[in-house]
């Protein structure tokens, strides 16, 4: 390779020919693929919403708030409403899936955020240079670890455990009174709403730390020594200072977290227990989400000759789209305009 | 803002390719058929081949016994399974994404109309076993369907109900809360357990209920649903008081994981248990019903000692194929399979607890599997 | 700290130092100790699982049903991600590139690309079974590919490109202006000087974000079960009507089987599966440090 001396005229006008046009095939390379998303995107939303449609006109605006899931009678006659065919008695509604996906997100977030903004803190603020070392590795380690693996973990080891030896202790002694009464028995055995919401929770810790310690590192020193000066503890620096002030985009890093637990798919499929048509009596019994839903339930969807059940399911991924969608759009809203203006508007110390 | 802007157009943009999406939908349906028939005896020597199956996870552990004999045989096939469920099987031989589909359900007639060249061939005899998980009885509890219908409509809620006592004289029934499991995902299990209760119970089960792959299961306290044979049995095992219904191929891990198994009561009246005797004894009542086609459920049989929830597994293929090669090569596995000194000896099927096809029934699908082509 | 220098506004109190000790000290140990132990305990979880019946045979057998070994999903795994290293890296850094550099303003001076970037944004919200039910829908059956190397190839390219895309971007955003500035006043050709300096010093930022999509490829799984099929066979050349394994399938499908082989089988997959994982994110934390340390240096 090492050909040395002067190269052939014609190669190096060749070379600096492309030289001069590299900037061409960057910008039109580019250019391309930069549509790649915007297409794909579109892509999506089409082949969803043509596969929907049909199921949209026949479930009706009761599909998302019944609470049945009836493929019908596969075996028995082919009926049409508005010229889609679907079996007798085929009736879909995806109220418990709905709510089992808003529970187990909201528990996710609950549990998820104080540790993730203790986190934050921890990474950004005086802590001992191993420990924050630890944390930011634990915490890319679990952002990368594939859910297949956490919901495998989930199924076979934590689940069980909490239900032999947590749920019960905690069940036995709520009293019947609201909330508290979803605490009570029967624990079931593991598989279930809390013990999702607990993985589930594990899974977005990463996505609202990151972005809450990026939000923390934006905060001005000056306010924060400020704090300080007057006699603020370490704490209340945190809470009246540096929490306040970034406290939208702590919002935005929970929602972005809240999109990540309604679309999570196969660990929840693996320990939610895929209920259907029921929600669930207490934390503890199974239920179902949108996501595990779509990857439970397609196989036998293909047992509907009529394709209706499949339509639904399209019909499903696009509820769950375009609530993803919305919260993805308020997140990166709120996030991009605390990014902006940092100041804490009308929050007085 | 410049990037709001950016979003709210991205939005705009997107609602109006939903809509014309769908304005513009168009569905586009072919279908063929032809027969011809190809005589032979015995298993046909097939060619080079790769080949695929999907479907049932209660055949895929059969499949996975066959794969490696029938490939150790004719070396020049290389045949490909996976357990996806029923429905994937159904739909992936329609579509053609697979060459044969697994099945514990038949076709379902608007499948048949949908796709008129598909074939359900019975391969071998399953049977279903109702698990239950109670600590100290380690009898086989005397259930009947509609003891068991009540149970899963959340009508009997406890073990020592009087109605489940009433059948078993002499067993002391613990009193503790019974917690009915059933399938989360559409399966072939779910199919023929509710047709035993449809069929055992038809003013309740069978008009309130129904029968399907998957059903609208009654709110049951404290019922659950588990994710394949393997959940409903490993469910049963951490639930004390529990009760599933269980594909037999499970039977090994299931009475290792400590749980028994129900004698059921059949057609006749009698509580029975899957014994071989009693399922040979369902299976030759409806030998003589079972129309060419393969397309029968061998549920709740007015037999004496046979056992009511019984069901053939389906091969489903499609017999107009792309390549006669192909044909062949899907004809020579399933006349394998089915032979009974290959696929249907004792040898492979005893191992996931099958029972082998009458040879009356060998016939009707060797004749199904001729069309192939 | 906290009793001695105390001012008026804020006098010491002994609920003030508890709190204070509470929360800004134990607190985010015990938030710590809540995100390390179950990190630790997945990966010792899955060691434990698959060690003690670990036979190195499991890398060179291929499945055969539910038993034998899991060459045919290491493979398959190895191609899925060469694949999307190829058809999503592409696209993702051209595209991450465009945007940072090329997009250019408009006539109000405001910065082009807002309508692609916040597809791109938008993109990587879409949940993976969305992505993966819409590959069966329109590429498996709708036009005939089958179970195929492709179909799984475009759904996971398009799962991942977002997030080469906005780590190129911000890579290539952070290079410094002096350089291009620098480069510029030796005469380079824009292009040449994009990629022979920008992009040079962008790079680590680049590989990183191409090693995270890589390690994102490898531990998907909703969208590839119905795309890539499963194939227990070694995969083959082929783009159409080929389903192909990976490494997700047998822990996802085998872990509730009836026999224990099948349960050993997912935990290798899973055991393997962590492991290629786990190099990735090791290879991109190792790219970030290095990169940093020297960031630091060039600072005299």
């Amino acid at each position: 390779m090492a050909a040395q001396p002067s190269p052939d005229p014609l190669v190096l006008r060749v070379r600096r020919r492309l030289r001069t046009n590299e900037h061409h095939i960057w910008a039109w390379g580019g250019r391309i693929a930069a549509f790649v998303p915007l297409i794909a995107l579109i892509l999506i939303v089409a082949v969803l919403a043509v596969k929907a449609w049909p199921a949209a006109k026949v479930n009706g605006p009761g599909f998302l708030t019944r609470s049945s899931w009836n493929v019908g009678n596969a075996y028995g006659a082919t009926v049409y409403t508005h010229g889609v065919a679907h079996p007798l008695g085929a009736s879909y509604g995806a109220w418990p899936v709905i709510v089992g996906t808003l529970q187990s997100s909201l528990i996710a977030l609950v549990i998820a955020l104080p540790i993730s903004i203790g986190a934050a803190f921890a990474l950004t603020e005086r802590l001992p240079r191993i420990v924050a070392e630890t944390l930011r590795y634990a915490i890319e380690i679990l952002a990368g670890v594939p859910s297949v693996l956490i919901g495998l973990w989930g199924a076979l080891t934590l689940g069980p455990l909490l239900a032999n030896h947590v749920y019960p202790i905690i069940a036995d002694h709520m009293p019947d009174v609201p909330v508290l009464r979803y605490f009570r028995n029967p624990v079931g055995h593991g598989e279930g709403l809390l013990t999702s919401g607990i993985v589930l929770s594990l899974m977005i810790v990463p996505i609202i730390t990151a972005t809450t310690r990026n939000l923390f590192a934006t905060v001005p020193p000056l306010p924060k020594e400020g704090g300080e000066a007057l006699g603020m503890t370490d704490w209340e620096v945190g809470r009246k200072i540096t929490i306040p002030w970034v406290r939208s985009g702590i919002i935005g890093a929970t929602v972005l977290g809240l999109g990540r637990a309604l679309g999570e798919t196969i660990a929840v499929a693996m320990i939610s227990g895929s209920l259907l048509n029921t929600i669930t009596p207490n934390v503890y019994g199974t239920m179902g989400t949108i996501a595990a839903t779509l990857v439970t339930q397609l196989d036998s969807a293909f047992n509907d000759g009529t394709g209706f059940e499949v339509k639904t399911l399209a019909e499903l991924a696009i509820v769950l789209v375009v609530v993803l969608l919305v919260v993805n759009f308020i997140a990166r809203l709120i996030v991009r305009r605390t990014g902006r203006n940092a100041a804490p508007l009308g929050v007085g110390l | 803002m410049k990037r709001h802007s950016g979003a709210a157009r991205l939005l705009a943009l997107l609602m109006a390719v939903g809509t014309m999406a769908v304005g513009s939908s168009l569905l586009a349906a072919t279908s063929a058929g032809a027969s011809v028939k190809i005589p032979k005896s015995g298993v046909e020597t097939p060619p080079t081949a790769s080949l695929s199956e999907t479907g049932s996870t209660l055949l895929y552990p059969l499949w996975n016994i066959w794969e490696p004999a029938y490939t150790a045989k004719y070396s020049q096939v290389s045949l490909t399974t996976a357990g996806t469920g029923s429905g994937t099987g159904i739909s992936d031989a329609s579509n053609g994404t697979v060459d044969i589909g697994s099945s514990d359900a038949y076709l379902s007639p608007s499948d048949v109309q949908a796709h008129p060249t598909l074939k359900n061939i019975p391969l071998a005899i399953s049977v279903q076993v109702i698990a239950y998980h109670l600590p100290g009885v380690t009898a086989h509890l005397n259930l009947s369907g509609k003891v068991l219908s009540a149970i899963y409509q959340g009508k009997i809620t406890k073990w020592n109900d009087p109605a489940i006592a009433a059948d078993n004289k002499g067993v002391n029934l613990p009193d503790i809360p019974i917690v009915a499991l059933h399938r989360s995902d559409g399966s072939g299990d779910t199919f023929i357990f509710t047709q035993y209760l449809s069929k055992a119970d038809p003013s309740g089960w069978g008009t309130k209920v129904s029968y399907g792959t998957s059903v609208q299961w009654p709110s049951t306290p404290g019922g659950l649903a588990e994710q394949g044979n393997g959940g409903m049995v490993s469910g049963c095992k951490a639930t004390v008081g529990c009760i599933a219904y269980v594909g037999i191929s499970y039977l090994s891990q299931l009475l290792g994981d400590g749980l028994f198994y129900g004698a059921l009561q059949n057609g006749k009246g009698n509580f029975v248990l899957p014994t071989k005797q009693n399922v040979a004894a369902e299976a030759a009542y409806f030998l003589k019903k079972t129309p060419p086609s393969g397309t029968i459920s061998l549920i709740y049989g007015p037999v004496k000692n046979g056992y009511p929830i019984i069901n053939y597994e389906y091969a489903i293929v499609n017999t107009h194929q792309s390549s006669a090669s192909t044909a062949k090569a899907i004809r020579s596995i399933l006349e394998w399979a089915i032979n009974k000194n290959d696929g249907n000896s004792s040898q492979y099927l005893s191992q996931v607890s099958f029972q082998p096809l009458p040879p009356k029934l060998l016939n009707q699908s060797l004749n199904q599997i001729k069309q192939i082509q | 700290m906290d009793g001695a220098t105390t001012s008026a506004a804020y006098p010491s109190t002994r609920r003030r130092t508890i709190a204070n000790i509470a929360f800004s000290r134990i607190g985010p140990m015990l938030a710590l100790l809540i995100i390390v132990v179950p990190v630790t305990w997945v990966i010792v979880d899955i060691i434990v699982r698959a060690v003690p019946h670990w036979q190195w045979s499991v890398l060179t057998t291929n499945t055969e049903g539910a038993t034998g070994g899991l060459k045919n999903a290491i493979l398959g795994t190895l191609v899925l991600m060469g694949g999307v290293l190829l058809i999503a890296g592409t696209l993702g850094v051209l595209g991450g590139v465009f945007l940072a550099e090329l997009a250019g303003v408009n006539r109000k001076g405001k910065e082009r690309g807002g309508l692609l970037r916040s597809a791109t944004e938008v993109l990587s919200g879409v949940p993976s079974i969305a992505l993966g039910l819409v590959g069966y829908l329109a590429l498996v059956v709708g036009l005939h590919w089958g179970f195929s190397l492709l179909a799984a190839l475009l759904v996971l390219s398009v799962m991942v490109i977002p997030y080469i895309a906005r780590g190129t971007e911000t890579a290539v955003r952070q290079v410094p202006t002096a350089y291009r500035e620098g480069a510029q006043a030796l005469g380079m050709p824009n292009g040449y000087g994009l990629r022979k300096v920008v992009l040079k010093s962008a790079l680590p930022g680049i590989v990183t974000s191409l090693l995270i999509a890589l390690a994102i490829s490898a531990g998907e799984t909703a969208p590839l079960l119905y795309t890539a099929g499963w194939y227990t066979g070694t995969p083959k050349a082929q783009l159409f009507h080929q389903p192909i394994g990976y490494l997700t399938y047998p822990v996802w499908t085998f872990w509730d089987y009836p026999s224990n082989e099948a349960h050993y089988l997912a935990f290798d997959a899973a055991l393997i599966l962590m492991v290629i994982v786990l190099i990735l994110l090791v290879l991109a934390r190792i790219i970030v440090n290095r990169t940093q340390r020297h960031a630091e240096g060039s600072g005299r």
